[in-house]
């Protein structure tokens, strides 16, 4: 009996010390990644919608989505923030879009687990920069091996087709829920 | 009672005679995944370390008052405390690091090697031996994990901690940072850490043997491996 | 020990199969140096499609092969057995899955691996799993992704629109290749695999002096198109017909040279079956639901995987024990 006792008492004394010393390492770090989390956000907003000075979530959107204002507090764009399967695994991704949601501002890709130096090319470098104004009606297409012609169209990456195909499908299913949303006329 | 060893033995012998990753092969896991570049490999190494050298420290210093049923227990949570205090200092301070080295930093807990030095170390040592141990073996891990990390990262991305080392005409080898690459690089890694292990070995013996026989009498060596073949 | 018994032991070594022993009138030399020949025609048709600077990766290849097994077996004091031209064969081999115009010095890393960690690391000839020669594609494959899928255009080609493969074609842009061009090969592809009628003609020499086993690319041949054709008529709007994927792509070159190679295959007819059908079945989902347009090698190295345990499931009972009797399990 004193044995169990015994037993019950020290894994009892360890559990309560490692509990309060983590609390009061978790009270420190909350602020911190909040903080980071925060500005990474900030930092990807700005990136797709560089006129932006403020933004604010759009709290009724079933997705995360943010309305994106310039100095004098005029709305000149939404953020959203939209995810779906890549060739591997999840691809997540913020694309800036104008008012009306025709245009794309720009496109980041915030998080990927695409084959390195290949799928991952869709993070860089020419292939992001081939969304920045680029018009979104009827929907996003893609062209392969040749350059694109319509105003609508990019070139998919080659030897990366497939994740730069999942990246135009991800835009266009988020712009299609951003506009029955928007229709759906909750503002 | 076994003849104690120099205290400076007990912290080499993490380097290299019973390395975690060359000689006991624990601790597979983040050692496969995390280690696409250099970077990764001395973050995760140092990560470990820290968790590592606290618990053996506080676990060789209580191990008296733990009984013996419930030690496996306690180990895991003092081991869980101190990897939750690194994950959320990292995910504070270091958020670009974190992002790395992923799922990696929580499943520190679940590294054997941890486990296994409490058990086979820290819970019958004194404090100073299991820092000692400790920091040997959390040293010869992040050597390993380094070593390996580095060889990925120059092949398969040109480059040392971010600093390009290979010219421009060499092509990368992608399958370098993939996983399959890691798996190709501890393997072969470890075939010659056996290789020297095994020469250095036949040396010895060989030294020996010549020492018996200048004064006249031959050496028999028990269970000896190398006589089957 | 005379010369003659180093030659007897060297056949021993290389029989894997279980008693009795028969004595084989082929040396391993000799089954080499005529799995070369059959190899004749493609060669000659890579050559002439694609231009001769092909000879130069092939060179390359063999050369590379032969001196990793050179090298490997002098560092681990074996007797070199270069001259037996296993290793030449599996460079011959790698080469000619490699798409035209390759990189030189690919190849030959490409070539260092099938030899090293594909053939050599195991302990050599008759101890590897895996097809040497698709370790080193398959290194190689993951290592250059770029390099290995970027086909050059056919000299001959008059109509071809791209210098897509077949299967790409099909795969990404929804283009079907006639049967003609994929028999006689003028299209795009690896150096080997183009031309149907090349490979073929390879192929029955060495089934009808019996040097390869029948079994094995007639049961990847019915199995492409009992699966393929089941997919076909499921969809045949979206899934190529089975003679499609018969003639396109890599499927002939390995049901002919690689899945039949001596070592990674199984020793008996009923195992050569369930190896071949398997091949085809892993091929057609890779190929209509994978993410990449051929899947030959991987469906090859992955059925390579299962030879030791289709060889023991498909053992034939010794003679005189009932199946499935008493004394089954006593051994």
């Amino acid at each position: 009996m004193k044995k169990v006792i015994r037993m019950i008492l020290t894994l009892s004394i360890i559990g309560i010390f490692s509990g309060g010393v983590l609390s009061k390492i978790n009270d420190w770090a909350v602020p911190y990644i909040e903080a980071n989390k925060k500005a990474a956000t900030e930092k990807a907003i700005s990136l797709v919608q560089p006129e932006g000075k403020n933004y604010e979530r759009i709290k009724e959107a079933p997705f995360e989505a943010y309305k994106v204002f310039d100095e004098q507090n005029n709305l000149i764009g939404y953020s959203l923030v939209y995810e779906g399967n890549g060739f591997q695994g999840k691809i997540r991704l913020m694309a800036g879009v104008s008012v009306d949601l025709n245009k794309i501002t720009a496109l980041e890709i915030l998080e990927q687990v695409e084959t390195p130096g290949l799928g991952t090319k869709v993070t860089k470098e020419p292939f992001t920069s081939q969304f920045n104004n680029l018009i979104t009606t009827p929907q996003i297409d893609w062209v392969k091996g040749v350059k694109p012609d319509k105003p609508n169209e990019i070139q998919a990456i080659t030897g990366a087709t497939i994740s730069s195909k999942a990246v135009v499908a991800i835009i266009n299913s988020g712009i299609d829920q951003l506009r029955n949303f928007h229709d759906s006329g909750v503002k | 009672m076994k003849k104690q060893v120099t205290l400076s033995k007990e912290f080499l012998k993490g380097l290299w005679d019973i390395n975690p990753i060359f000689k006991q092969v624990l601790g597979m896991c983040p050692t496969l995944a995390v280690t696409v570049s250099a970077i990764n490999g001395i973050a995760m190494g140092l990560a470990t370390t820290f968790v590592l050298v606290c618990a053996s420290l506080l676990i060789s210093t209580i191990r008296k008052l733990i009984p013996t049923q419930v030690r496996i227990a306690s180990f895991i949570v003092i081991i869980a405390t101190f990897v939750t205090i690194v994950d959320l200092v990292m995910k504070a301070k270091f958020p670009e690091l974190s992002k790395a080295l992923g799922p990696f930093i929580p499943l520190i807990v679940v590294n054997c090697l941890i486990l296994g030095r409490q058990e086979a170390f820290a819970s019958k040592s004194k404090p100073l031996r299991a820092l000692l141990d400790a920091l040997g073996n959390g040293a010869g891990f992040l050597l390993a994990l380094f070593v390996l990390g580095g060889i990925r990262e120059i092949i398969g991305s040109r480059t040392l901690l971010g600093f390009q080392v290979m010219p421009n005409g060499f092509e990368p080898w992608l399958i370098m940072i993939l996983p399959a690459g890691a798996f190709l690089t501890l393997g072969l890694l470890l075939g010659f850490a056996n290789l020297y292990t095994g020469r250095r070995d036949r040396f010895e013996k060989e030294a020996l043997q010549a020492q018996y026989r200048s004064v006249g009498k031959e050496a028999v060596f028990q269970n000896d491996p190398s006589e089957k073949s | 020990m005379t010369a003659s018994d180093s030659e007897e032991n060297k056949q021993i070594r290389f029989d894997l199969t279980t008693s009795p022993h028969l004595h084989s009138k082929w040396s391993t030399q000799k089954v080499m140096w005529l799995v070369v020949a059959s190899l004749a025609p493609s060669i000659f048709t890579s050559l002439l499609f694609f231009g001769l600077y092909q000879l130069l990766i092939i060179a390359v290849a063999i050369l590379f092969a032969a001196g990793t097994e050179y090298a490997l077996q002098v560092m681990r004091n074996k007797q070199p057995t270069i001259l037996d031209g296993s290793a030449m064969l599996t460079g011959l081999l790698l080469a000619l899955t490699l798409p035209p115009n390759f990189s030189l010095s690919a190849t030959a890393i490409g070539s260092v691996v099938a030899v090293g960690l594909g053939k050599q690391i195991f302990g050599g000839l008759g101890f590897n799993i895996f097809n040497p020669a698709l370790v080193g594609r398959a290194f190689l494959q993951a290592a250059f992704p770029v390099q290995i899928t970027t086909w050059s255009k056919p000299h001959l080609a008059v109509d071809t629109i791209s210098s897509a493969t077949p299967l790409a074609a099909f795969k990404f842009d929804h283009v079907s290749t006639e049967i003609g061009p994929l028999f006689f090969g003028n299209i795009g592809g690896s150096l080997g695999e183009t031309s149907a009628l090349a490979i073929l003609a390879g192929g029955f020499f060495l089934i009808a002096i019996r040097i390869v086993n029948w079994q094995i690319p007639v049961s990847m041949i019915l199995g492409m198109i009992i699966f393929g054709g089941v997919f076909h008529l499921i969809n045949p709007a979206v899934n190529p017909s089975p003679l499609f994927h018969i003639f396109a792509g890599g499927f002939l070159f390995g049901a002919m040279f690689m899945a039949t190679d001596w070592v990674t295959s199984p020793i008996t007819s009923s195992g050569m079956w369930i190896f071949g059908l398997g091949i085809s079945l892993i091929l057609v989902v890779i190929r209509l639901y994978g993410g990449l347009p051929e899947g030959v090698m991987y469906s090859i190295l992955f059925m390579n995987a299962f030879v030791p345990l289709i060889n023991r499931l498909t053992q034939p009972a010794i003679f005189g024990i009932k199946q499935g009797g008493q004394n089954e399990k006593s051994y």
